[in-house]
């Protein structure tokens, strides 16, 4: 596939569409959209950057890049330190959606908020606590507040309640997508006309399904209705500790596994290993040994719950429960019960753990100068197995083995993300980290585990390889909707 | 200190590398999304919503594109010293409106250096024969003349201690203590000169103005333009050799003695003592406070171990202890006397960037240097900040008590503060964006219902009073410091020994 470099025709054409002061090809602007960390270490500075307002105008960009062979990269306003940026030259065209950024309806009796591309996690929040205090949106848990709603979701990936409700993306009920062929097509109930966004299976198959996790690589949603879910006052958080990612796991699937109650009561559950603490600090001013975390009252490994109810006899109901089945558990069935307890956690420890958007993702580059998060999905009594594969090779690579798990829908799937902290002002740091990707990827495909979020150039091939009819049908219905490939080709190497 | 704009550049690779562009510098509060405000509010510059996590940088609020935004200019630094972008006309236009009041700073959870950056790459900018942006230029050109970047003449610096009476001070040269006056307060804001160098006579203070004053250099460091600054610096080094403690009135001369002279200096530190003005008039309120209080509460404290040991009591006896040892030679406490024309006005303040949050970054950055176990060292921050911002607070809630005004914080304060828009030489090169930022302080001002808005820099006065009057907010714009001499506040209950 080639693409045309965009001159100055191109962007003549942009202002056209957009304005002059939001179309640009300035050098200085186009550089600071690059961003290679956390969720990709492959991006290059795109020739001209857009910043439409309205669907009609990006109807109308990708009809003319479509025209004139331009690639086109949308990037939502942020996703946790990486954006869908160009990986091939000529890197065509970027569209900032930030200027799209309504909030245009909160829902409370049917459930929804309907939000823009460049809604952050920051700004509906607030808005929703000050408008609609008793319900909350499905943010990702990590995502810093600049992250935005829509970027986090077609991501699929971990949010406020995907542990007891499911995967993020099922939290999406209806969007309206732009296709470079010039269609404005509205998902699920959407589809028609004076339907509100209440169910996602509208009318026969499903094509939002389709754009889930597709990082922008088929085409532009422009407005996506979001479950929302109470906001009760009665939450706490319950940890236990341990010693090994496998008693981790499989106390937490016999809670999960109850499937009503005390499960859904748990909205996310997610737990780690102590260099997930230890690598939030300068590699040379933190000490690296266990026993002085020991000696700060941190496990080895951990499980957290966090539980919201509706009332407090609920809420001490489903702590009590979840304690006692733990204890029996450490008593019974674990492999090393001596060495689990819970933690008494201070309450300031369970208001930091139950602020919503967090930076808790964000800090580690302070171990040495960049990250990137490397994330996986597993059956969830497989995640044991992954910890200790991939914590032995983080370690035999040299960087600290920081291993972050996380249930969702009630431990049907393990999100498993080793974070990777290394420094990125060494070349040679970069060659290791894809070394050691290549490497575990191969051994993950293995297992028949299934890498989310992943790199164009080491996951898609590898994965892509493996599933040739998977493949064979994504091209054809990207060729349907984006008949001269322009979408960003994305981190799913589509084409 | 590496010299060069390229070399500092280089020399901050690691912190650039370090910027995962999770952009939640933009935000006052990002790690607050909860926080409770004071709601919605309509002012002359639009609606903000005053609660959780509020967009507080003016650049990226004023353009828009990520460029302006904090995070898009580390990865231009970034471009920059991986060879992807050149210095040019285009990259100095996106560099300079951004006015480094380092709230992104502030808000980065990975230290990243930004306004270390930011004055890095404009340095490194104008050194690779980008020319500065013609405002720039014409007050780099004003100081190279006259020492001062308004045009004023040199013999008239001290005018207006003359024209107060206080013409004794000039050269006085028994004093020991400078008060380093700065250009705005010189040519601009005399009010703040006049009433600062009162109230050092009041408090019977023998100090110096030192004819041979001349700028700080702070808009040259800022803008980069650098050997000026530097220029500066030493002719200020050879004016004050004599003294050993200088005091300030204005914020961004007293950040650029005590935060940039040492880094610029082969020395690594300069020889004096330096205090802004406001910090010896709190002083004098809360330290015979902790005097009179400190000794019952240890002994309370004592009391409590004698009955169960305990170890955190013990550390915090420990430092009550370690601060009564520290204090109890201090001389000197004032109080304020009742005024009816101030008794009930709505008094808010507004910190300026660098005597506030540039001094919260620093902390950060020096106890990070000498840490060895920052897991630990850290939670110390947060009291070290506390007690920083507590000090113009703690004259407020004294005029509060003793002279009845109603004090009333904004809701972006402290490190979380929102700019007046001055600084970082965009008063120079842009007023009607450093303006109209002026103006979105003045709202938020407003919507806590202020009569007098404070400040404790004649920089952050003069544009947040120009705003003030453009945009028709309707408020009064004070120092605290002035408030107190204009309205005869000051009574001495004790003379200080500084």
């Amino acid at each position: 596939m080639s693409y045309k470099k965009p001159d100055d025709k191109d962007l003549e054409a942009m202002i056209g569409i957009v304005g002059k002061n939001y179309a640009t090809n300035n050098a200085a602007i186009c550089a600071s959209y690059l961003a290679k960390s956390v969720m990709g270490l492959e991006s290059q500075i795109p020739d001209i950057v857009v910043r439409p307002r309205y669907a009609e105008e990006i109807r109308k960009i990708l009809l003319y890049c479509s025209d004139e062979k331009i690639g086109v990269s949308p990037i939502s306003a942020g996703l946790s330190g990486g954006f869908a940026c160009p990986l091939l030259r000529p890197a065509g065209v970027l569209l900032d959606l930030s200027r799209m950024d309504r909030i245009i309806e909160i829902d409370e009796k049917n459930r929804y908020a309907i939000v823009e591309p460049g809604v952050t996690n920051g700004q509906l929040w607030s808005y929703m606590e000050t408008h609609h205090p008793d319900w909350a949106p499905p943010i990702a848990d990590g995502a810093p507040p600049a992250a935005t709603v829509m970027g986090d979701a077609i991501d699929r990936g971990f949010s406020l309640y995907t542990s007891s409700v499911g995967p993020q993306g099922d939290n999406f009920m209806c969007a309206e997508i732009v296709f470079p062929n010039g269609d404005i097509v509205r998902t699920g109930s959407w589809a028609l006309p004076f339907a509100k966004p209440f169910y996602k299976y509208g009318l026969g198959p499903d094509m939002w399904s389709f754009l889930m996790g597709s990082q922008g690589a088929m085409g532009v949603i422009t407005k996506a209705a979001v479950k929302i879910y109470p906001h009760p006052e009665h939450k706490t958080v319950i940890t236990w500790g341990m010693s090994n990612p496998y008693d981790m796991q499989d106390l937490t699937l016999e809670v999960a596994m109850q499937e009503f109650g005390i499960s859904h009561n748990t909205v996310m559950v997610q737990g780690g290993n102590y260099p997930l603490v230890m690598a939030r600090w300068p590699k040379d001013k933190v000490p690296h040994d266990y026993e002085f975390f020991k000696s700060m009252g941190i496990p080895e490994w951990w499980m957290n719950w966090e539980c919201w109810a509706q009332t407090k006899e609920e809420l001490d109901y489903v702590v009590k429960r979840i304690n006692s089945m733990a204890e029996d558990f450490k008593k019974n069935r674990a492999k090393d019960g001596a060495a689990m307890k819970p933690q008494e956690l201070h309450p300031k420890q369970i208001a930091s753990r139950l602020r919503k958007p967090n930076k808790i993702a964000i800090p580690y580059s302070f171990w040495e100068a960049g990250f990137l998060f490397i994330t996986w999905y597993t059956p969830w009594n497989e995640c044991a197995h992954f910890a200790e594969m991939y914590c032995a090779a983080m370690e035999k690579n040299g960087f600290p083995p920081v291993m972050w798990i996380a249930s969702i829908e009630r431990a049907r799937q393990a999100i498993c993300m080793p974070i990777i902290c290394f420094d990125s002002t060494k070349e040679e740091d970069y060659i290791k980290v894809q070394d050691m990707n290549r490497e575990t990827t191969e051994y993950g495909l293995k297992q028949g585990w299934l890498n989310y979020r992943p790199d164009p150039f080491i996951h898609a091939p590898l994965t892509y390889s493996q599933a040739a009819m998977y493949w064979k049908y994504l091209r054809a219905f990207k060729k349907l909707v984006d008949p001269n490939m322009i979408m960003h080709p994305g981190r799913l190497g589509l084409p | 200190m590496a010299k060069t704009g390229m070399e500092r550049l280089e020399g901050l690779k690691s912190d650039i590398f370090k910027c995962i562009h999770c952009k939640a510098c933009r935000f006052a509060y990002s790690g607050e999304p909860s926080r409770k405000g004071i709601g919605e509010y309509s002012g002359k510059q639009g609606t903000v919503l005053y609660e959780g996590m509020v967009d507080a940088c003016p650049a990226g609020i004023e353009y828009g594109w990520e460029a302006f935004w904090n995070a898009g200019k580390i990865w231009i630094a970034r471009s920059i010293l991986t060879g992807d972008l050149e210095f040019s006309e285009e990259v100095r236009d996106v560099l300079m409106p951004c006015i480094t009041c380092g709230m992104c700073s502030a808000q980065c959870e990975n230290k990243v250096r930004t306004v270390d950056i930011i004055e890095s790459l404009r340095a490194a900018c104008n050194e690779a024969g980008v020319p500065m942006i013609d405002k720039h230029q014409l007050v780099d050109r004003l100081v190279k003349e006259l020492n001062n970047p308004y045009g004023g003449e040199a013999n008239e610096r001290f005018k207006w201690a003359k024209d107060a009476g206080l013409e004794k001070f000039i050269n006085n040269k028994e004093a020991k203590i400078a008060y380093y006056v700065g250009c705005t307060a010189s040519y601009r804001q005399v009010e703040v000169a006049i009433a600062t160098a009162k109230l050092f006579e009041q408090l019977g203070i023998n100090f110096t103005l030192i004819e041979d004053e001349v700028c700080c250099g702070s808009p040259f460091f800022r803008v980069g333009a650098v050997e000026t600054a530097q220029t500066l610096m030493k002719k200020n080094m050879e004016a004050f050799k004599n003294v050993e403690k200088i005091y300030f009135s204005c914020a961004g001369c007293y950040r650029t003695w005590t935060i940039d002279y040492p880094k610029w200096l082969d020395e690594g530190k300069i020889p004096f003592e330096t205090k802004h003005a406001f910090e010896l008039i709190s002083d004098l309120i809360a330290i015979p406070k902790k005097k009179k209080e400190l000794p019952a509460k240890i002994e309370e404290l004592k009391g409590k171990l004698k009955d169960k040991p305990d170890k955190r009591l013990e550390r915090q006896l420990k430092g009550m202890e370690a601060e009564l040892e520290r204090i109890k030679d201090f001389k000197g406490e004032i109080k304020f006397k009742p005024n009816k024309e101030l008794k009930g006005k709505v008094v808010t303040y507004h910190d300026p960037c660098h005597t506030g949050r540039h001094f919260g970054v620093d902390f950060e950055q020096e106890l990070i240097k000498q840490s060895d176990n920052l897991f630990l060292d850290m939670r110390k921050l947060n009291q070290k900040l506390e007690e920083w911002f507590e000090k113009p607070r703690t004259i407020l809630k004294k005029l509060q008590e003793n002279v009845g005004i109603v004090f009333k914080e904004m809701y972006r304060i402290k490190m979380n503060s929102m700019c007046c828009g001055a600084g970082g030489g965009v008063r120079a090169g842009y007023p009607d964006f450093s303006l109209k930022t002026a103006s979105l302080r003045c709202d938020e001002a407003n919507a806590v219902g202020a009569d007098i808005l404070t400040t404790e820099c004649p920089f952050c006065w003069r544009n947040l009073s120009d705003a003030n009057e453009m945009y028709k907010h309707g408020m009064q714009v004070m120092g605290v410091l002035e408030m107190i001499q204009k309205y005869d506040l000051m009574e001495i209950i004790e003379k200080p020994e500084v």
